[in-house]
């Protein structure tokens, strides 16, 4: 199903971040190889300058894999009207083997290049660049990951035939345990809800603190903590919220919640959500570099811009997610 | 936080002064990138109303429709496979339908033709709402017909009272015309003839126990797969559609349309990134100098790049917005005049389409993907080059 | 010690075939406070060595220190830095950018430091009454005299606070009116206590009363002859 505007727009935003991030690792070879902090030659200079080059490359790169990963989404919701048994993005991706991977390493893509700018942030603070060598190799490991992208993508899109049957989200998501086909079985309702909020109030208590008090292990956990709460929160979002922002107890479904009918309240939910994730986890990737030299005043300084921002985010993601399940608590359904 | 907020503020203030100071350059890449954007935004446009338009056609159409197929070709499909068919758990209703093609010579038009029984079709008394004037003649009264805006033109202009048409032994069959579509409807109804069954069946010759499709109605919507497999267990030589398969189809012509004409715009594309790209690496001596001014004032080379970033963000915001804005112009007021060739069909008879394009989120980042990211990558390194102008170019002697 | 330079060297394409040694083996020491002039014929060095006194280039080798920063191997991005901070420049032709508006010119150094729009507008009018030119705040620069432009690029110097202005070659294009105008400002600032440096061959410089020292340049190193 290559001969549509969203397949189209789809590898047009993989070739961007392939290019974009493919010239950042040409320079990053450059780096590597003639790098010396102790010479003032025109090459050491030009290789100063190629710094904000990579820099730059990166940070549009991040800015396309993002929007890619919301085209990815949009665009399985489009093909799903030409897909049987899909009525909307969830039966797309489900429709051949490379739909959840693809949608995996994109959104593995949005954090991975996401810390590369922050180790570049951190390295910019101090004057001798202690992370150039770290950041290039990084960089060069990022490469296979964006073709990974673009190649899982492709077949993904090359997969697609109007003929294909696939399941849609209330099959996949929905509470009958006996089915076989239901992805996220076993967890009931009210287990969930307690899990949820239950890793709200920790990581608040957790960030707090971090904040007041910051150590280095706690960091880490902080960070752990980030990490699975990301996963049970989409969980959550997808088994319980979502039918309430729907108002249909079994339509779950993650996906349904970007589009216009429901105000694209999803954008807003994993925007949050997202960042907060982001933010939260980066603080293990900065914890390590205080050890550097210089390192430790900037460290400092972005976890606590980073924790910050990322309980803020948090008591967002937790608001406009719970909101519809609390104000139906109150007032009751529709009708 | 709030300084780094400020900063921004600061440099944008600055680089509308720099885009104003260079505003034939800037202007004309404006121009040409919300010409390319014009493109791109009504194919986009387009495809999505004519979409819209069709699935909405689609809504009162059967659950399934069920014709004959003899050597790969539909044929007539008798009367009593309707029987077998009303005989499976959950069908609600059964109902034969004749359709055809009449060709007009004079005109040169394919007239659609469509006989049906008022009485049994499902929402066949609110045919009465799609008519502009006249009204749907009673069941069973023969010779009366409703017809579309078009084809009234084309009887008014032989200036008569009565649609004359052949039948296959070239005899005249003579409807006055009892009702005439709205222009509302124009997309499906304007070349479309609307007449009791009977008289289609005397029109086209066909036996009096044969269709041309058998309409399926389902009591529950979520049979419909299961029913239509029965169906089509039962009678080999039937063709069962059911109205999911259809809209699908029409998803997948327009959506190949449409990606046909994205991917010969992508050539207009990639001319205008290569034509950005150019206008953005030509830096003067002047723009050099002024670089060199700020870097020794204390801009450091993120600031520049971010003063180029924000350059290039405005002059395609500005000609996102234009280029769309003209999209939907031309779509919703001038029907698209410029692109219907390639996405509307063979007919002669053109109906007035009356687009609505869908403003919606997903179009509008679906044409940012296509427009501005391109632009916007190809101005990175350009912009790079720019911000690393030596500071000491500008102090004397060196 | 403001500024302290120990055997400073600085070498363009060094090692190949259009190898210039621009400065050879400098030593300086520049007291806070003082007004002093660097003098040379076209081609002894004394734009590079402002250049790295200015933090705007780096030594090849040897040691540099100004108003507390050690310029050497300090990436651009901390040159550029610390040269907001605590260094003001006045150029030969005085560099203003004549589309903007003298205003906007002397606002320039302010954009990167994330001031609000009244903070800096504070700053700007301060100095444009103290150096009587309020009036052609909003005029394009490229449409104001001579002596406005000198005043000016002082302006522009002065808006962030420098303890240390440079100044290049800065009555080279200038009558002996605005010279003596330019050297009365610069005596003016040494009494408020700023450091100043200025590269000039001009007598009117050279031999004013305010300068603390002159220092001679020749092929590259200190004359002391």
């Amino acid at each position: 199903m290559f001969l549509n505007s969203w397949s189209i727009a789809l590898l047009i935003c993989g070739v961007l971040v392939l290019f974009l991030l493919g010239l950042a690792a040409r320079s990053a070879v450059r780096v590597l190889l003639f790098w010396d902090p102790e010479s003032d030659s025109n090459r050491q200079i030009r290789l100063e300058n190629e710094i904000w080059l990579t820099s730059t490359l990166v940070e549009y790169g991040l800015g396309v894999q993002i929007l890619s990963l919301a085209v990815f989404v949009l665009a399985a919701d489009y093909f799903s009207q030409s897909i049987v048994g899909a009525m909307c993005a969830t039966g797309s991706l489900l429709a051949n083997d490379f739909g959840i991977p693809a949608l995996m390493v994109k959104i593995g893509g949005v954090f991975l290049y996401g810390y590369w700018i922050v180790l570049h942030q951190l390295d910019i603070r101090s004057p001798k660049y202690p992370l150039v060598r770290l950041k290039y190799v990084y960089l060069l490991l990022l490469l296979p990951l964006v073709v990974l992208d673009l190649a899982l993508e492709t077949v993904y899109i090359a997969g697609l035939t109007p003929e294909i049957i696939t399941s849609c989200c209330a099959v996949v998501f929905g509470d009958a345990a006996g089915g076989g086909t239901n992805l996220l079985s076993g967890l009931t309702h009210g287990m969930s809800l307690v899990l949820f909020y239950g890793s709200v109030l920790l990581l608040l208590a957790a960030g707090a603190v971090l904040l007041a008090a910051p150590r280095p292990w706690l960091s880490l956990v902080f960070g752990c903590l980030w990490l699975g709460f990301f996963i049970l929160a989409l969980m959550t979002v997808t088994t319980v919220f979502s039918s309430y922002i729907y108002a249909m107890p079994y339509h779950k479904c993650p996906f349904c919640l970007l589009k216009p009918e429901y105000r694209y309240i999803g954008f807003a939910i994993y925007a949050a959500l997202f960042g907060g994730a982001f933010m939260g986890t980066s603080v293990v990737v900065a914890e390590p570099l205080r050890r550097l030299e210089e390192m430790g005043a900037a460290v400092s300084g972005y976890r606590k811009k980073a924790v910050g921002v990322s309980l803020l985010l948090l008591i967002l993601f937790t608001i406009l997610s719970s909101y519809h399940y609390v104000r139906y608590l109150i007032v009751g359904g529709e009708g | 936080m709030k300084g780094a907020l400020t900063k921004h503020l600061n440099i944008l203030d600055y680089t509308l002064s720099s885009l104003w100071r260079r505003r034939s350059r800037n202007g004309s890449v404006l121009i040409v990138f919300a010409g390319v954007i014009f493109l791109v935004a009504s194919f986009q446009f387009v495809t999505g109303a004519l979409t819209e338009t069709a699935l909405d056609s689609l809504r009162s159409a059967p659950e399934i429709t069920v014709q004959r197929l003899s050597a790969g070709r539909q044929t007539e499909v008798p009367l009593d496979y309707g029987g077998q068919i009303a005989g499976i758990h959950g069908v609600r209703e059964v109902v034969p339908r004749i359709w055809g093609y009449y060709f007009d010579e004079v005109t040169g038009a394919n007239l659609t033709v469509i006989g049906v029984d008022l009485e049994r079709m499902p929402l066949g008394e609110k045919l009465n709402l799609t008519l502009a004037e006249g009204e749907v003649p009673e069941p069973g009264s023969t010779g009366r017909v409703l017809v579309g805006r078009s084809i009234k033109r084309i009887v008014e202009s032989k200036g008569t009272a009565y649609l004359s048409l052949f039948r296959p032994d070239l005899s005249q069959a003579s409807f006055a015309i009892a009702g005439v579509f709205d222009a509302a409807t124009d997309v499906l109804t304007d070349d479309l003839i609307v007449m009791d069954i009977g008289d289609a069946r005397d029109l086209f010759h066909i036996s009096p126990a044969a269709a041309t499709d058998l309409c399926v109605y389902v009591a529950n919507l979520e049979e419909v797969p299961n029913i239509a497999r029965k169906i089509a267990a039962a009678l080999p030589d039937a063709r069962v559609l059911t109205r999911s398969q259809i809209s699908q189809t029409y998803q997948v012509v327009f959506g190949w349309r449409s990606g046909f004409a994205s991917v010969c715009l992508l050539t207009a594309l990639a001319a205008f990134v290569i034509f950005a790209w150019d206008k953005a690496s030509g830096l003067s001596p002047e723009e050099r100098r002024e670089i060199g001014i700020l870097k020794i004032l204390g801009w450091e080379t993120s600031d520049i790049l971010a003063v180029r970033f924000w350059e290039g963000a405005l002059v395609a915001g500005g000609a996102f917005i234009a280029g769309c804005t003209g999209a939907y112009i031309h779509v919703a007021y001038f029907d698209a005049s410029l692109f219907r060739p390639v996405m509307v069909g063979w007919s002669v008879i053109h109906p007035s389409l009356n687009l609505v394009p869908s403003l919606q989120v997903s179009t509008l980042l679906l044409i940012f993907c296509f427009t501005v990211l391109p632009y916007m990558a190809a101005t990175v390194i350009p912009a790079w080059r720019s911000a690393i102008v030596p500071t000491d170019s500008v102090l004397s002697g060196l | 010690m403001f500024i302290e330079l120990e055997g400073v060297t600085k070498i363009y394409n060094q090692g190949q075939i259009n190898e210039v040694v621009a400065l050879r083996d400098i030593d300086l020491r520049i007291e806070a406070h003082t007004l002093n002039c660097l003098r040379g014929a076209s081609g002894c060095g004394k734009s590079t060595l402002l250049s790295i006194i200015g933090c705007v280039i780096q030594p090849t080798s040897g040691r540099a220190a100004v108003a507390g920063l050690q310029p050497a191997r300090m990436p651009d991005r901390f040159l550029t830095v610390h040269r907001r901070r605590c260094i003001g420049f006045i150029f030969q032709n005085f560099n203003i950018l004549p589309a903007l508006t003298v205003r906007e010119n002397i606002t320039l150094p302010l954009v990167p430091l994330g001031l609000n729009r009244r903070a800096m507008a504070e700053r700007v009018n301060r100095l444009l009454q103290r150096f009587s030119i309020s009036h052609r705040g909003n005029f394009p620069a490229g449409r104001i005299s001579g002596g406005e432009l000198q005043r000016v690029a002082i302006a522009r110097a002065l808006v962030n606070d420098p303890p240390l202005i440079l100044a290049d070659e800065p009555t080279a294009h200038l009558d002996s009116g605005l010279s003596r105008e330019f050297m009365e400002y610069m005596a003016a600032l040494k009494q408020a206590g700023k450091t100043i440096i200025i590269t000039s061959h001009d007598p009117q410089v050279t031999e004013h009363p305010a300068v603390d020292r002159v220092i001679d340049m020749k092929d590259g190193r200190i004359d002391v002859s």
